[in-house]
């Protein structure tokens, strides 16, 4: 089926996020005021046009467009951006948005190179559960991939005034002191672990139904779960003053790099039940 | 008696900690790492073809082939159970449900004093009226002479960890459950073929199977995509009333607590066997599935069905990937005393020689559905843990219970100093601003 919407709006989205991507990352480096104005409605433009081509896809096709990892990567990619900007209005965060639109780009275009087409869903994906679980599962990802990215902000920060005090640290001393650069890396997670935790009731209870069982340690499945500890232990070390801060965002980092694992690796490189990939 | 004392209060302090509980969680996401990196349940052969020889033994010896279920996992989770509920009772209760109790003003982080106009009781009963307004609970307690006023924010939610760590041990209460008392099973059905379920006694009789290809071009070339796969069935319970349903995949059915699934498919083969000229009648009555074999009396050969290629190019006499019949053929392999002499795709209709005198010719497939049933009891209190587990969690993060100590003292000439401090269970950075905003009102309030 030719979509040309399709096309055109996911072309929009990648033009914004590369754009916006550039003017926020030139707003960090150099705090001029007019790369932030410029940045800052292509990423809101960007992250538009990927919901409405999402919606649009539907519309046309009459097919879940979260089945494949096209539609899923799309999602991420606008949820991280989404997620963002709510931080990034709620916080005046917009120093950080290069780097999330960067990402989201880079995870937009890798979404392009999978897509073949439209093709009816198989039996195990015909499932109401597929309009709850997915777009829960894929929002955590975002959830936490904005949280990575303030954690290596926070690691920018703590090594660099930790090497030295000119001019880099006199520049990072502008952003958010270290203590609410974590107290954001931990209300981002705070998003990311409940809904990854609904997403993996949410993918039980659909496991029930489809498959007989509500785990089977499907390597998605414990992919998920690992990912889960990871978050749950951070969430426990920052209780603990001495480990909040440079520890836990490092345990944050980790987090991010099992959710790549979970969510790529696992479909991409490991067969098992979600292997869904095109 | 102080021994055993002592060994209490290690045992309480090292299940206590909290970085032994991480260290706990780490081992179990690295054995879960394990699981998703290593292919479970194969035979010991595809762990020594996977991987170096000191590598496959490792895994064998370690049950990492079956980690899951292995010593070292259950262990583990034994483990964090213990410390669960350790931590519960000597930590987070404490931590969460402080006492109310005076403080040093000056040596919390978020702390302010001021002076303002009036005498402390004036001033105690102004604050009061500020706080409740801001939905604030005060209590008042006196030590040591002193009058303390206590404020308390969503105090329930100091509750969210407890609530949370209660649904993690009721999830756990509902998987063991069904390790004892539930249990599950497959069985493969072939058109017209009744079974009975040994656990539940029920009858299962599959009416037909079908199942629905959608040819699809994408822009790798031509995919057949399944869409459905369907079965009917005529069953019967403990009631022995037969009653006709349909399973699909994502709609099971239920007799008697039991659930039924869609599986898998396939497709079973009756073949003609001869032996020099004549029918070999007991051989020939039977129904193959994939992977069956079948032993020719008086000698060491036997023929494996392998699979069914539902479509055989009529040009390239090659199967392809189309799984709709049309050119059906079966890959059968010939072995002899176990060594495989050979592979042959056989048309049906068509016969192989098989030696020794013997033949055979793939007659006609049927069908056959394969279902999995299970019966978890423990389903009902697995999702009400992963609900309190949830709600937990989500008290635990979205909201912060804050509590403000307050003193007031009189300094003499109708003025008394306000000394006020903030805690919550988060740390102080979560706090700071609605503290400076509180600071900022209350100052205004008594100005």
């Amino acid at each position: 089926m030719n979509l040309p919407w399709d096309e055109i709006l996911i072309g929009v989205a990648l033009g914004a996020y590369t754009l916006g991507a550039l003017a926020l990352v030139i707003y960090f480096f150099s705090q001029d005021e007019s790369f932030r104005k410029a940045g800052v409605p292509l990423a809101i433009l960007g992250c538009a046009a990927q919901f409405v081509q999402l919606a649009v896809r539907f519309e046309t096709t009459h097919v879940w467009p979260l089945l494949n990892l096209y539609g899923s990567l799309s999602l991420f990619s606008a949820m991280s951006v989404a997620i963002y900007i709510g931080f990034a209005f709620r916080y005046r965060l917009w120093f950080a948005g290069g780097f999330v639109l960067a990402l989201a780009a880079i995870f937009l275009a890798y979404g392009v190179t999978w897509y073949e087409g439209t093709m009816p869903p198989v039996p195990s994906l015909q499932s109401y559960w597929a309009k709850i679980h997915v777009p829960i599962v894929v929002s955590s990802y975002a959830a936490f991939l904005v949280a990575f990215v303030f954690s290596c902000i926070y690691l920018l920060k703590y090594y660099a005034a930790r090497s030295g005090t000119g001019s880099t640290a006199r520049w990072l001393a502008s952003f958010p002191s270290l203590p609410q650069l974590d107290a954001i890396v931990y209300r981002a997670v705070a998003i990311g672990l409940p809904l990854i935790s609904i997403g993996i009731i949410t993918g039980a209870m659909w496991a029930h139904e489809a498959w007989g069982a509500y785990w089977q340690w499907d390597p998605k499945e414990t992919a998920a779960l690992f990912s889960w500890i990871v978050y749950l232990a951070y969430m426990h070390l920052h209780t603990r003053h001495a480990w909040r801060g440079l520890r836990t965002n490092w345990v944050s980092v980790i987090g991010f790099a099992s959710i790549i694992f979970c969510y790529l690796g696992v479909n991409i490189w490991i067969s098992g039940l979600h292997s869904y990939k095109v | 008696m102080t021994a055993a004392r002592a060994l209490y209060a290690d045992f309480v302090r090292t299940f206590g900690n909290v970085l032994f509980a991480v260290s706990l969680f780490v081992v179990w996401g690295v054995l879960t790492l394990f699981g998703v990196l290593i292919d479970q349940g194969r035979d010991p052969s595809v762990y020594f073809e996977s991987y170096a020889a000191p590598i496959a033994r490792a895994i064998l010896r370690l049950s990492l082939d079956n980690v899951y279920h292995s010593p070292w996992y259950v262990g583990i989770i034994g483990l964090i159970l213990t410390s669960l509920a350790v931590c519960t009772f000597k930590r987070v209760v404490p931590a969460r449900l402080p006492a109310l109790r005076p403080v040093k003003i000056e040596s919390i982080p978020l702390h302010a004093c001021f002076e303002t106009a009036g005498d402390a009781d004036s001033v105690r009963s102004r604050l009061a009226e500020f706080f409740a307004a801001r939905g604030w609970r005060i209590r008042e307690r006196i030590f040591g002479g002193i009058e303390w006023s206590f404020a308390d924010k969503h105090n329930w939610a100091r509750r969210g960890v407890l609530i949370a760590h209660a649904g993690f041990v009721i999830l756990a209460a509902g998987t063991t459950l069904y390790w004892a008392r539930g249990f599950s099973g497959e069985i493969a059905l072939l058109d017209g073929q009744t079974s009975q379920i040994p656990n539940t006694g029920a009858v299962i009789r599959l009416d037909d199977f079908a199942y629905r290809i959608a040819p699809t071009q994408t822009k790798s070339g031509m995919v057949y995509q399944p869409i459905d796969y369907v079965s009917h069935v005529t069953a019967s319970g403990k009631n022995g009333i037969p009653a006709r349903m349909t399973v699909r995949v994502n709609h099971p059915i239920e007799i008697d607590d039991t659930l039924y699934y869609q599986a898998s498919y396939g497709f079973g083969m009756r073949f003609s066997v001869t032996h020099d000229g004549r029918r070999d009648a007991a051989l020939s009555g039977r129904t193959l599935l994939e992977g069956d074999t079948l032993d020719l009396p008086g000698t060491q050969r036997s023929v494996l069905y392998e699979r069914f290629a539902p479509t055989v190019d009529k040009q390239t006499g090659m199967p392809t990937a189309d799984p709709r019949v049309n050119n059906p053929a079966v890959v059968l392999g010939v072995s002899q005393a176990g060594a495989p002499l050979g592979e042959a795709l056989v048309a049906l209709g068509s016969r192989i020689d098989l030696g020794g005198g013997w033949g055979l010719e793939p007659q006609k497939y049927v069908m056959y559905s394969g279902f999995q049933y299970r019966h978890d009891p423990g389903v009902p209190l697995v999702g009400i843990g992963a609900f309190v587990l949830l709600t937990g969690l989500i008290i635990s993060f979205y909201f912060v219970p804050a509590r403000l100590y307050v003193r007031v003292d009189d300094i003499g000439a109708q003025r008394s100093s306000v000394g006020l401090a903030a805690t919550t269970v988060k740390g102080y950075d979560v706090f700071e601003s609605e503290f400076a905003r509180l600071v900022v009102a209350l100052k205004a309030d008594h100005s």
